[in-house]
């Protein structure tokens, strides 16, 4: 689901378009933030593409919490 | 006199945002009687490496009806809001346009299509904005979003780019409602079928989880879809968010053509 680009940032390898995934990896993320609603994209409230630490790129996103480079569960 | 007030990069990844900023600048115009606002839309600009941009990279603009003799004020407190409450790494800009018979509409909505498209310098905003003498000013950080704030004054100006800011709250029984009635709230002119033409006022509408308005040929307009489970009724709902974002990306690779 993830993958490091070049610039060695934690980039969603989803895309723009898989929505399951993000809010999938969302729903799993203990550092889940919800945006502003007018910044928010997807239908799920929890979703990465909803998500204050994501940085959209052309394609898909970069993750910007710290927190998330260490996979954390919710249990 | 009708102005245009657009500012951009007044945020960091865990600050208000940029939309909040723009409605208690609009709120404040209003509450000073300096003149009154309409609604405030969101335009996303290019999201290319070559951005700096904090996560969105979108300008938030209103259009305001004021007294003349305010404009200098609103520019100034505008200014003043922007440097005491944008955050201390961003980078805000501000634009103010007098829309009147004198203003270069074409070269200003061309500059916004064009940051939507490829990667402009502050030298070009700032040359565009002199020659058209509109306000341009930025403050604190790099300045950078001064571009952002043109540019979104300038898709404002197209009348076709942007959504409303905020959700739009609708009663109805069953959630169901004619397009009149939902024509009635403030927010909405119009609505119509994303594959196709606006609707008559007597077709019903089912209300999704969100209803929102996009700015289409200058009016506020909900876009609907056709329900799949039409009866003997012929029925109609809101698209949603997904289906929203799917249009304006599309809308926008159309514009570039």
């Amino acid at each position: 689901m993830w993958k490091t680009n070049e610039n060695g940032e934690k980039e969603f390898s989803g895309g723009k378009k898989d929505w399951n995934g993000a809010a999938s990896a969302a729903d799993r993320c203990l550092a889940f933030h919800s945006d502003v609603e007018e910044e928010t994209v997807a239908d799920e409230a929890i979703s990465c593409y909803n998500c204050r630490f994501r940085r959209w790129t052309k394609s898909s996103f970069i993750c910007c919490n710290s927190a998330t480079d260490n996979p954390t569960s919710k249990t | 006199m009708q102005i245009l007030v657009c500012i951009d990069d007044t945020d960091n990844i865990e600050s208000r945002g940029t939309g909040e900023l723009a409605e208690m600048i609009a709120q404040a115009i209003e509450k000073q009687d300096w003149g009154k606002c309409s609604w405030i839309t969101r335009h996303q600009l290019l999201l290319d490496p070559a951005v700096p941009y904090t996560s969105h990279n979108s300008s938030m603009c209103f259009k305001a009806d004021i007294n003349i003799e305010y404009l200098q004020q609103i520019i100034d407190y505008a200014a003043n809001f922007l440097e005491q409450e944008s955050q201390v790494d961003a980078d805000p800009g501000l634009c103010v346009i007098v829309i009147d018979d004198f203003l270069d509409t074409k070269s200003l909505i061309d500059f916004g299509y064009r940051v939507k498209r490829e990667v402009v310098t502050k030298d070009d905003a700032y040359n565009l904005a002199s020659r058209l003498n509109v306000h341009l000013s930025e403050h604190g950080g790099t300045g950078q979003g001064i571009i952002g704030a043109l540019a979104g004054a300038g898709l404002r100006l197209s009348d076709n780019d942007g959504w409303i800011k905020g959700k739009i709250k609708i009663n109805a029984p069953n959630n169901i409602i004619n397009v009149r009635d939902l024509c009635s709230h403030p927010a909405i002119d119009k609505v119509r079928n994303m594959h196709g033409g606006y609707l008559e006022d007597s077709e019903l509408i089912v209300l999704g989880a969100m209803v929102k308005s996009i700015i289409m040929e200058g009016r506020a307009v909900v876009l609907v879809h056709k329900s799949d489970e039409a009866n003997d009724l012929s029925l109609w709902t809101t698209c949603s968010k997904k289906q929203l974002a799917n249009y304006e990306e599309l809308r926008t690779l159309v514009e570039n053509q």
